[in-house]
């Protein structure tokens, strides 16, 4: 266990350092972003070195307690991050917003006990894992969103007016956000018909409006309320990325607030 | 008061008709309003917070908006353009409007229920709690299946682990199958799923022979183990009598070891104390009793399983729905995606 986390503490110093170098970057106007993405990978190497330890060890993914569903959602957010990172260049300079948004949940990762929890009979299930990686691409998705509400939401102040200059315009961000909100409604709805079916199977219903299911609906109804909102009015971009925030802090009060605090049978252990 | 007025053959004179068509689809044109759709997203997220907040118990703070909604959309469907260009939308919305009235059709016709099942005898179709919707019919004795035995894992500090149950059935041609079910694998008999649960303990067995009349086996179902590891005791009536006597089962082996894994199983060792009256009797097994109202032999300690009992025809379509309404909305952004590219010419450079 111990090499585990050593390895830990190394890869979450190696992704605030890519944070540092992404803030820099657009604070002083340089473009280190070969730089980022190969910190960012060195990180992602040793991150997914260590959960796949404990995977071994433990003899069940990454999902009981609230050390390894902050720790994967760590990794797979990045990990999908760095692929629009790697694949969408205009978008790069987001890392500067994205990436100390990940510090949070780092930090969270960092006060909270590795120690081992035990695999319910209801949690050994194929259904359990598709469920869990629908939920890291909707999160992803949104994520990769909240990036380009960011970068138009700080234009609105002194600082991000010329610091952000680079990026595409309000309307192209706005526009290339909601492709990405639109994959995460895809994949929030798919999240939500694979947790069904396991909750057929463990406990004899596919919904009861547990806490979890409650809050992960009501956050599936605002994502669908701002899509609808977005093709009803055509707000202003800046409104958009409002909404894109509030979906992202629905959809992060959800994954991580809910099993926080509940003590019902659905830990919601994504 | 304004009347319809009617030509001398009894028909609507055409302008009539027109106006009421006219009023119609505006009435229609204003309920399909995409404004309304907003306001009524905001309306099914309060009443779901009311539902939640509210101890769930208002079942109508759901159906209402939704109903609203469907209305909403329906008259959308009849009066915007858009659907008509843009099919995998349409197919989308109309997806979803099949989810709501299979999820109606679902409530009508579901079941949930309790059965207790002694390991070694059969389940013959009685429940010991139902839950179903108003045109629920519970074909009762035609659902059949025997009960062999269950194992169940624990880890230690009493966790439990995987239930195995062994169990036999026949089919509809008379063939007869065996298989194991568990906690999320269902024995499943006329789109009735059979699952185990944590609710099982220990069946103490008789066999009662009454005064004058045929011997019968039976046994008594001790409350469930390890939740109610201190109460293991039961109070019960001699069948075909009025008179009730108290059980207790009583042992000192160590079942659920916290500190190791274990296994659920029967004590080795153990006796029933058996109060019938004012008179107080021990028995262990192969023992007999002599009561008033007949002969009493405890055959010995066996287990009983409950089991949680599921039905809903609509689940197959409901999935078949949701499946549909994924593949549309991706089908629906995947061309309106390819519309416009990605990455411009600019940001390429
Ligand atoms: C119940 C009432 C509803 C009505 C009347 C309605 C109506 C519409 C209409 C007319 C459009 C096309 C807008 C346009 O392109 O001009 C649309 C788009 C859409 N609706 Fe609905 N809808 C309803 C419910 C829902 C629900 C419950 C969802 C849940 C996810 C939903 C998701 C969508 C999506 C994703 C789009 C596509 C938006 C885009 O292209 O970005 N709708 N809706």
């Amino acid at each position: 266990m111990e090499r585990e986390l050593i390895l830990l503490w190394c890869a979450i110093s190696v992704y605030v350092l890519a944070g540092v170098i992404a803030i820099f970057g657009v604070v002083l106007g340089k473009r280190p972003e070969r730089t980022v993405l190969a910190t960012l990978i060195i990180a992602l190497l040793l991150h997914g070195i260590s959960i796949l330890m404990r995977w071994d060890r433990l003899d069940h993914g990454p999902y009981l307690t609230m050390f390894e569903i902050l720790s994967s959602n760590v990794w797979s957010l990045l990990f999908l991050y760095s692929i629009a990172y790697w694949r969408y260049r205009p978008i790069r300079p987001t890392s500067a917003i994205v990436l100390p948004l990940m510090f949070v949940m780092m930090g969270w990762l960092m006060l909270s006990s590795p120690g081992e929890g035990h695999l319910p009979p209801t949690y050994d299930t194929t259904w359990l894992v598709i469920h869990i990686l629908f939920g890291k691409v909707f999160l992803g998705s949104v994520l990769i969103a909240v990036g380009m509400a960011g970068v138009i939401l700080l234009r609105r102040y002194k600082l991000g007016t010329h610091r952000l200059s680079r990026l595409p315009s309000d309307q192209r961000l706005d526009d290339l956000a909601f492709r990405f909100m639109a994959l995460g409604l895809i994949f929030d709805t798919l999240m939500l018909i694979a947790g069904a079916i396991w909750a057929q199977d463990a406990w004899g219903r596919y919904w009861a409006w547990d806490r979890l299911e409650t809050w992960s609906f009501l956050t599936w109804l605002f994502l669908a309320f701002s899509l609808h909102l977005r093709v009803t009015y055509r707000p202003q971009p800046v409104r958009d990325a409002v909404m894109i925030m509030v979906v992202f802090l629905l959809a992060f009060l959800t994954f991580f607030g809910v099993p926080f605090v509940t003590t019902v049978p659905h830990q919601g252990a994504v | 008061m304004t009347m319809t007025q009617q030509t001398a053959n009894g028909h609507f004179p055409r302008e009539q008709i027109y106006r009421i068509r006219a009023g119609v689809w505006h009435a229609l044109v204003r309920m399909g309003s995409l404004r309304l759709t907003l306001w009524l997203f905001i309306l099914f997220a309060l009443c779901i917070a009311g539902y939640y907040f509210g101890g769930q118990q208002h079942n109508g703070l759901i159906i209402t908006p939704l109903l609203l909604l469907s209305l909403n959309l329906l008259a959308t469907i009849a009066t915007h353009t858009t659907f008509r260009r843009q099919v995998p939308l349409l197919v989308f919305h109309l997806a979803l409007l099949g989810m709501l009235l299979l999820l109606v059709l679902g409530r009508l016709t579901y079941l949930k229920g309790e059965a207790e099942v002694t390991s070694g005898s059969d389940f013959e179709g009685l429940l010991n709690s139902i839950d179903a919707g108003p045109l629920h019919h519970w074909p009762g004795s035609k659902l059949h299946f025997h009960l062999t035995d269950f194992s169940i894992d624990y880890a230690p500090g009493v966790q439990r682990d995987a239930t195995r149950a062994q169990v036999s059935w026949q089919d509809s041609v008379g063939n007869t199958h065996q298989g194991i079910v568990g906690d999320q694998l269902p024995l499943v008999l006329d789109n009735y799923r059979f699952y185990t649960t944590h609710n099982k303990g220990f069946a103490a067995l008789f066999q009662w022979h009454p005064q004058g009349a045929m011997a019968q086996a039976g046994s008594i179902h001790f409350p469930s183990y390890p939740a109610n590891e201190y109460k293991q005791a039961q109070s019960w009536v001699l069948p075909g009598t009025r008179h009730e006597v108290w059980s207790q089962l009583d042992f000192d082996e160590l079942i659920l070891d916290p500190q190791n894994t274990s296994q659920f199983r029967p004590p080795v060792e153990h006796q029933l104390i058996l109060r019938s009256g004012s008179e107080r009797h021990l028995l262990r097994p192969g023992q007999t009793l002599q009561l008033a109202q007949g002969r009493l032999h405890y055959q010995g300690l066996g287990t009983w399983m409950g089991f949680r009992v599921f039905y809903d025809w609509t689940l197959p379509w409901l999935l078949a729905t949701v499946l549909l309404a994924v593949l549309s909305l991706g089908w629906h952004y995947w061309v309106k995606a390819a519309a416009r590219p990605w990455l411009n010419d600019e940001e390429l450079s």
